[in-house]
């Protein structure tokens, strides 16, 4: 990542003609290639921009960024106050909903949650086909895959099939039944997770959190 | 096919059968169209979503009988577009013409073998007056859950109860309880559970009419308001218990003006910015006070005249809930039970008995 503060103009020249005059900016070159042009104001979006792929032609006190599609943005550097490089490595992407992995981190760490008696073997349980979210036994010694979903929905019960298919292979473990948990669970999934032969169970995730709700229900 | 008929009546029925219809066809790509059925003069419209159906007879001068099924959006929407006049539809082949004046429009029709095979309506049919029913669904039907998880709290349990019909619905925050005596649509003991969705659309049609018929079918109920027939698929399963619910006795008693509340809940619920802000009632021998804070944004009290016996109690409801038990409970004077700050308080009118709503209050500290 380049970051450079400086005064400078910029024209685009593409789909229409655009003109910045001369003003204090940041400018940023990404390690993509992509070229931002900002002011300080706004949360996100650019004064003018061009994505990768792109060509950026340093010349002297000018800057010419083109892409294959003929836009061209000109940058005139009058004075560069500031010009630094970062090496920011991989992204590891925004996450959107921590809620999921709190609700399992919650679950295993009160299993009764999920069932009187109910102890928990092990997060993550690994699989061929990839990790259980929970793997437990219930009170009478049977073992017990949970798969924990924010919102439960048919392809989530598709999962648990699917891994209920690898852990009943284990001599050690089988026979494993299944448990699908969520916040809301469709009552498509319901359906196929009953025929199945995988109970459910709607979780409470403020009340997993101790956030006692002052909603008071009749029932 | 071919008829002519009014504009205004052709959109009305389109309109009405349209509601039914699947919004966009999901597995059955034809349950996006409205079927039109034409015998002699009369035009039968049946939207459907395989849960609800909605078919509307009008009068038509027919031409040539026929069945077709147009792509309901846009039939209704090229309808609605004409001027009041005569329109003229006629189906050829694949394709449906609408005409009015010098408008002319071709819309590829949809597979009418396709459409599916709808029950037919018992004999069994009990008529009501459509006023007194509608007047119950207005009040009970909104306290029906619309949360889909949870299928059977969006319905309306329809009862047996003594010598008429008994309409109770819950969210599990509140619950409202209707008996319209002398309504027996069904056998002593029996009970059936009614989407709250076809009923909110049965209200809409029983404006104005002067009856309903009602048939009650094994795995449907069908609901019939003039030229227009309402079916719905019935909910299974087991209705909570409500009878339990409602406090045998309570130690407090208000006795308050009914339009007089509402108009304070309306005003003092405008405090009350933040999901769950409950409005509180602070009841006294001198009266009933109701306050609504809302950290960071401000607060509103009202004072208002009320009759109070027992101890001195403040009770938080949601304002939502709260208003809406006034709004549909009857009479000038309404009668607020309560037992303390965290049991259901019952609103019923003043002296009448035909209508409950149980409330469960908001914890404060």
């Amino acid at each position: 990542m380049r970051v450079i503060v400086a005064n400078c103009s910029v024209d685009y020249a593409g789909r229409l003609s655009a003109h910045l005059p001369l003003a204090p900016r940041l400018i940023m070159v990404k390690a993509d290639g992509c070229v931002a042009i900002h002011a300080d104001g706004g949360a996100y979006k650019p004064l003018n921009w061009m994505n990768a792929p792109n060509r950026l032609v340093e010349g002297d006190g000018v800057w010419t960024v083109t892409n294959p599609n003929g836009e061209k943005i000109t940058i005139t550097l009058v004075e560069v106050l500031s010009d630094s490089s970062w090496v920011l490595g991989t992204d590891p992407g925004l996450q959107k909903d921590g809620v999921e992995a709190h609700l399992q981190e919650l679950l295993a760490a009160n299993c009764t949650h999920l069932a009187e008696g109910f102890r928990l073997v092990r997060r993550e349980y690994p699989t061929d086909i990839g990790p259980v979210d929970l793997l437990c036994r219930d009170a009478d010694g049977v073992t017990v895959a949970v798969e924990i979903k924010r919102r439960g929905e048919i392809d989530g019960v598709e999962q648990l099939t699917r891994y209920l298919d690898f852990l009943n292979r284990d001599p050690m473990l089988r026979p494993v039944r299944g448990m699908f948990v969520a916040q809301q669970i469709k009552p498509q999934a319901r359906v196929l997770a009953a025929d199945r032969g995988i109970s459910w169970l709607e979780v409470d995730y403020d009340e997993l959190r101790g956030l006692a709700s002052n909603e008071l229900r009749l029932f | 096919m071919k008829f002519r008929c009014e504009r205004d009546v052709l959109v009305e029925a389109l309109g009405a059968a349209g509601r039914a219809v699947a919004n966009r066809g999901g597995a059955l790509p034809v349950l996006s169209g409205v079927r039109a059925e034409l015998e002699g003069d009369r035009l039968r419209l049946t939207g459907s979503d395989l849960e609800l159906t909605i078919a509307v007879d009008i009068t038509v001068a027919g031409s040539a009988d026929g069945l077709a099924v147009l792509p309901s959006r846009v039939a209704t929407d090229v309808v609605r577009s004409l001027d009041s006049g005569s329109v003229e539809v006629s189906v050829e082949g694949d394709e449906a013409h609408i005409t009015s004046g010098r408008f002319q429009s071709a819309i590829r029709v949809l597979p009418a073998d396709e459409f599916p095979r709808l029950a037919q309506p018992t004999d069994d049919a009990v008529t009501l007056a459509a006023a007194d029913f509608a007047e119950a669904l207005h009040q009970v039907v909104p306290a029906a859950s619309a949360d889909d998880a949870r299928p059977i709290l969006t319905g309306v349990l329809m009862a047996a109860e003594g010598h008429g019909l008994r309409l109770v619905a819950t969210d599990s925050y509140r619950l409202a309880v209707r008996d319209l005596p002398g309504a027996s649509i069904l056998r002593e003991g029996q009970s059936v559970l009614v989407p709250s969705r076809a009923l909110r659309e049965l209200e809409r049609l029983l404006g104005g009419a002067a009856e309903v018929t009602l048939r009650l079918g094994e795995r449907e109920a069908t609901f019939e308001v003039g030229g227009v027939r309402l079916t719905t698929r019935l909910i299974e399963g087991e209705f909570p218990n409500y009878r339990g619910l409602i406090p045998v006795s309570h130690p407090n008693r208000l006795t308050v003006g009914r339009e007089a509340l509402a108009e304070a809940v309306r005003r003092v619920k405008l405090m009350a910015r933040e999901p769950n802000t409950p409005v509180r009632l602070g009841m006294s021998s001198d009266g009933l006070e109701l306050i609504a804070i809302t950290q960071d944004v401000g607060q509103a009290h009202e004072q208002l005249d009320a009759d109070y016996a027992g101890t001195e109690l403040t009770v938080a409801f949601n304002p939502d809930y709260l208003l809406n038990g006034v709004e549909v409970t009857p009479g000038d004077e309404i009668v607020l039970d309560t037992v303390d700050a965290q049991k259901p308080a019952v609103i019923r009118a003043n002296g009448g008995n035909e209508f409950l709503y149980l409330l469960m209050p908001v914890r404060v500290s």
